[in-house]
């Protein structure tokens, strides 16, 4: 392996000079992602501005056997772009064109870094979407996306990033560019876009994707249910959807978060309710009076003390900002907190639910709670002061315990964040021996020597071993 | 005297086979393939049909150990879909695999066995009002493993998605034998590699489906639909998009040509008593060029009736006249189950919905000079047509003109289904899946990667894999 200096200097002849970032100072910004519990810095960043460059960065690292790590935004929650046993930090933030839209064909070409949001704000006037909205869509990149196979409130209508994802560009660690899927559906062998999006940049680099766009909706009603309790609030969302109901988004928030997000946004949330919900329909006009009606008997038949609608577009977009800011506003309840993400079948929303409760007692811990209810995707957030070491320990500990409960309940570890180097040590309670084995052979198949972002999704020995304690310590 | 000592050797070889198979499966689950039990003309050795997941992961075993090729099969519906497998001991017909495993309605997910028939599979669902919204043709022939298998759809395919949309979850016995899972019962997982979506369309290549879990959807209370008859198959394609656009339809066909009484009346499956609406239909098109776009409509019975007006204005802003059909999931299901007809071939044209009446007409004017009739039919939403190809013999040369026009059009052709003797006769070396681009080398790869012995369908799939 070449020095950090010669193999920069070769960098910089491919991107130029501001492409290339290697001052320790400078490197601080990329030690870390939305997961903040473990930091790394890379010993070099390179931000390419072409799919062309990426190939040619990758081809340069794969001569001089550098392992390195693909990122985005930097808005992941499980770690994923933390470099572990690798050096470079390969960022697609500077692919930013938006090469062709096809309203007809309601497709669209985007580079790698294009941010999600700028992909429906591209194509509004048209009448079209980008369908997944993950909370931070305002930051967070299309290739970051396709990484995590990213989701949203959104989702349980209109699906996650997989479903929307047509074809890709992507460079192997070798540095081929290779085109998989394409423009049109159905083409012959096997779903290798299926496999790459959600990869987590274990396969290579995204650098440019063809999406798919769906009409804006007609209308929307936007309702706020109000309840006592989170396990009212629960039953109801199970209520609504046997009733043969899909919303485009049923969320909720319970008090803790209710209350910061308030005292954020002062929107007139009940703030000494136990919970509320969040239940968004859409479509043409011609139904939405029904469905409301429905959803809104089905939520006072399971307690609701208050139903409200969003009278306008203003009040929708308070509630959006409410829901999709609530982890930032929860910043005001504790010095540091922890997302976390986990999956239950909706019916058992209640048991987790619950669980969280015992969970946060028993560790002495504030947990608030955020759901994307409808899927039954939760998202406890963990409350914590970082100079506070047991009590970070703890927040880990109990992580773990909510995330092994779900798994108990039938459920998976990750709903949209992904595994990073977060959960690695979770996988094997997850998935068996032969089940790691076959989706780390089909790694080899792209990356034989395991330099695309390295000792992530699967757990190795070495990386325990490494994850355990010491950086942690570091990190406080 | 006696036979020749190879035909000896294989005869002790086959028997020694069969009795390692019997003891796996009963010796009444052990049998000589019958006349239709052919896969694209290879004759397998025997027929196995094991009952239980332990029983498929010790043929698979047995299998591994002995080199023997398996070609799993639900009930043998699909089997003329892929290209003909290199070798075939064993046809592993999984249809004692056959129950429903686990619907939770509240979840709105359904695990099923591979051998569970879709038509048993919407029986269970659609007591709680709920379907797994995907229609191909012969539900009740086709089962799921099949269904994941050889990626089959329908008409919904254009609102609902396809089977890789709607997978959550999936059960493999392994080449070797071993039980591999991917991903699980929750509708939203993101945990490790998507395993079950490299399993959809590999026609069992990497792994013997046993079980799979999908999230299913609310039927919708009603559906009708509109069939807008249009001049020219050009036109057709233009009149698609309008109504899409005027409202996203549950399903969108483009008709140019609705089978002829005889072919119908060869039809076999469910198809006889299908062809009802497909009469009607025929009915009200014009005896010159019957070319219709049919819009389907499904929800709440207002939500229905807008579409249809919605749909009825587009039509008449072109100067077209739509009629209403009731029986709009009739007429769903017939317009599906055109492309399993006996006889002819299946051609697929994959292309952008803008282009699907430029494709249709290009198919139709191809079918013309080589003196053939064609029925043809498109997902217009999906950039899907189909063209039925009534003579065999024009196949080869029609394939030929059509793929690099399809190419030119943005998209790709294969021949989806024909018996082996025209995929044989098909030109060139890419034979009925056609180029299958510049992720070939990693197709192949992730083969090996999950069996490397190459003793699961091999040869199926494009590029020989």
């Amino acid at each position: 392996m070449p020095s950090s200096a010669a193999l920069a200097s070769r960098l910089r002849s491919i991107v130029g000079a501001d492409g290339v970032v290697d001052r320790p100072e400078a490197l601080l910004v990329y030690e870390c992602d939305g997961y903040t519990l473990e930091r790394s810095a890379p010993e070099i960043v390179v931000l390419p501005r072409t799919p062309g460059q990426v190939a040619d960065v990758v081809r340069l690292l794969a001569g001089a056997g550098v392992a390195f790590v693909p990122r985005g935004a930097g808005t992941g929650l499980a770690g994923g772009t933390l470099p572990v046993a690798a050096p470079v930090m390969v960022c697609t933030s500077r692919l930013t064109a938006i090469e062709q839209i096809d309203v007809a064909n309601r497709r669209i070409v985007a580079q790698a870094g294009v941010v999600n949001l700028r992909i429906t704000r591209a194509v509004e006037r048209e009448g079209l979407l980008y369908a997944p909205d993950p909370s931070s869509q305002a930051a967070c990149t299309i290739g970051g996306n396709v990484a995590e196979n990213s989701g949203g409130p959104h989702t349980l209508k209109y699906g996650v990033t997989a479903n929307h994802v047509l074809g890709v560009e992507l460079v192997l660690p070798s540095g081929e560019a290779v085109v998989l899927g394409g423009i049109v559906e159905d083409l012959p062998g096997y779903d290798l876009v299926g496999l790459v999006v959600g990869s987590e940049g274990t396969l290579g680099i995204v650098t440019r994707a063809t999406l798919r766009l769906v009409r804006a909706p007609e209308a929307y009603r936007t309702m706020l249910a109000v309840f006592d309790s989170v396990d009212a609030a629960s039953e109801a969302v199970s209520a609504i959807v046997a009733a043969g109901i899909v919303p485009a988004a049923l969320e909720m928030m319970d008090r803790l978060i209710l209350q910061a997000v308030e005292a954020a946004f002062r929107a007139g949330l009940p703030t000494d309710a136990g919970a509320v919900l969040i239940v968004e329909l859409d479509g043409p006009a011609a139904g939405l009076d029904s469905h409301e009606a429905s959803v809104s008997a089905q939520c006072r038949r399971h307690g609701a003390r208050e139903v409200r609608v969003a009278r306008d577009d203003a009040e929708r977009a308070l509630l959006w900002r409410c829901r999709k800011r609530a982890f930032g506003a929860v910043g005001r309840l504790a010095p540091n907190y922890c997302t976390q993400d986990g999956v239950v079948p909706r019916t058992r929303l209640p048991d987790i639910v619950r669980e969280i409760a015992r969970v946060a007692e028993t560790y002495r811990l504030r947990i608030g709670n955020v759901f994307h209810a409808g899927d039954g995707n939760i998202h406890p957030i963990l409350l914590f002061d970082e100079r506070d070491p047991d009590e970070t320990r703890r927040v880990i500990e109990a992580g773990r315990e909510i995330l092994e409960a779900c798994l108990a309940l039938g459920g998976s570890l990750t709903g949209e964040h992904g595994i990073g180097v977060e959960k690695i040590g979770q996988m094997p309670l997850a998935f068996s021996p032969d089940d790691l084995r076959a989706m780390t052979s089909l790694r080899a198949v792209f990356d034989p020597d395991g330099r695309a972002n390295p000792h992530k999704i699967f757990p190795d020995a070495k990386v325990c071993v490494e994850t355990r304690a010491p950086r942690r310590q570091a990190a406080m | 005297m006696g036979a020749p000592a190879t035909e000896i050797a294989t005869r002790a070889r086959d028997a020694a086979v069969r009795a390692r198979l019997q003891s796996i499966v009963g010796a009444e689950r052990v049998s000589l393939p019958g006349e239709g039990a052919r896969v694209d003309g290879v004759a397998p050795r025997f027929v196995v049909r094991p009952r239980t997941v332990d029983e498929v992961r010790a043929v698979l075993r047995a299998c591994s150990e002995q080199n023997l090729a398996i070609v799993p099969t639900g009930r043998g519906r699909h089997l003329d879909i892929g290209s003909a497998p290199e070798r075939c001991d064993v046809l592993l017909r999984l249809e004692h695999l056959a129950s429903v495993i686990d619907h939770q309605p509240g979840d709105m997910t359904v695990t099923a066995a591979a051998g569970c028939t879709l038509a048993a599979l919407q029986r269970v669902l659609g007591r709680h009002r709920q379907w797994l919204p995907i229609d191909p043709p012969a539900p009740s022939a086709t089962t799921v493993g099949g269904l994941i298998a050889a990626n089959l759809s329908g008409p919904l395919r254009g609102s609902q998605g396809t089977v890789r949309d709607l997978l959550i979850g999936l059960e493999v016995v392994a080449a070797d034998g071993t039980l591999v899972r991917g991903g699980g019962r929750v509708v939203k997982n993101v945990a490790g590699f998507d395993l079950p979506k490299l399993h959809v369309g590999a026609l069992g290549s990497l792994g013997v489906v046993v079980s799979a879990t999908f999230k299913v959807r609310p039927q919708p209370a009603a559906e009708k639909a509109l069939v807008v008859p249009c001049a020219t198959l050009e036109d057709g394609g233009r009149i698609a998009l309008a109504l899409r656009d005027a409202a996203d339809p549950l399903w969108l066909e483009l008709v140019g040509t609705v089978p002829f009484a005889s072919e119908r009346s060869r039809a076999g499956d469910e198809a006889n008593d299908r062809s009802r609406p497909l009469t009607a239909l025929a009915a009200m098109l014009s005896a010159g060029e019957p070319v219709a776009v049919v819009a389907g409509a499904g929800g709440l019975a207002v939500e229905v009736s807008d579409a249809i007006a919605r749909f009825a204005h587009a039509a008449s802003v072109r100067g077209a006249r739509g009629i209403v059909v009731d029986d709009a999931a009739g007429l769903r299901a017939a317009l599906s189950a055109r492309w399993i007809l006996p006889g002819g071939a299946v051609i697929r044209i994959s292309t952008l919905p803008t282009a699907v009446g430029a494709a249709a007409a290009a198919v139709r004017e191809a079918a013309q000079a080589e003196g053939t009739s064609v029925t043809l039919g498109a997902h217009v939403a999906s950039g899907l047509l189909r063209a039925a190809v009534a003579s065999e013999a024009a196949v080869p040369e029609l394939v030929q003109r059509l793929r690099s026009r399809a190419v030119e059009l943005g998209g790709h052709l294969v021949v989806e289904r024909a018996r082996a003797e025209v995929k044989g006769c098909l030109v060139g070396a890419t034979g009925v899946w056609g180029d299958p681009g510049p992720g070939l080398a990693l197709m192949r790869g992730v083969k090996s990667a999950l069996d490397p012995s190459r003793i699961l369908s091999p040869g199926r799939l494009p590029g020989g894999i």
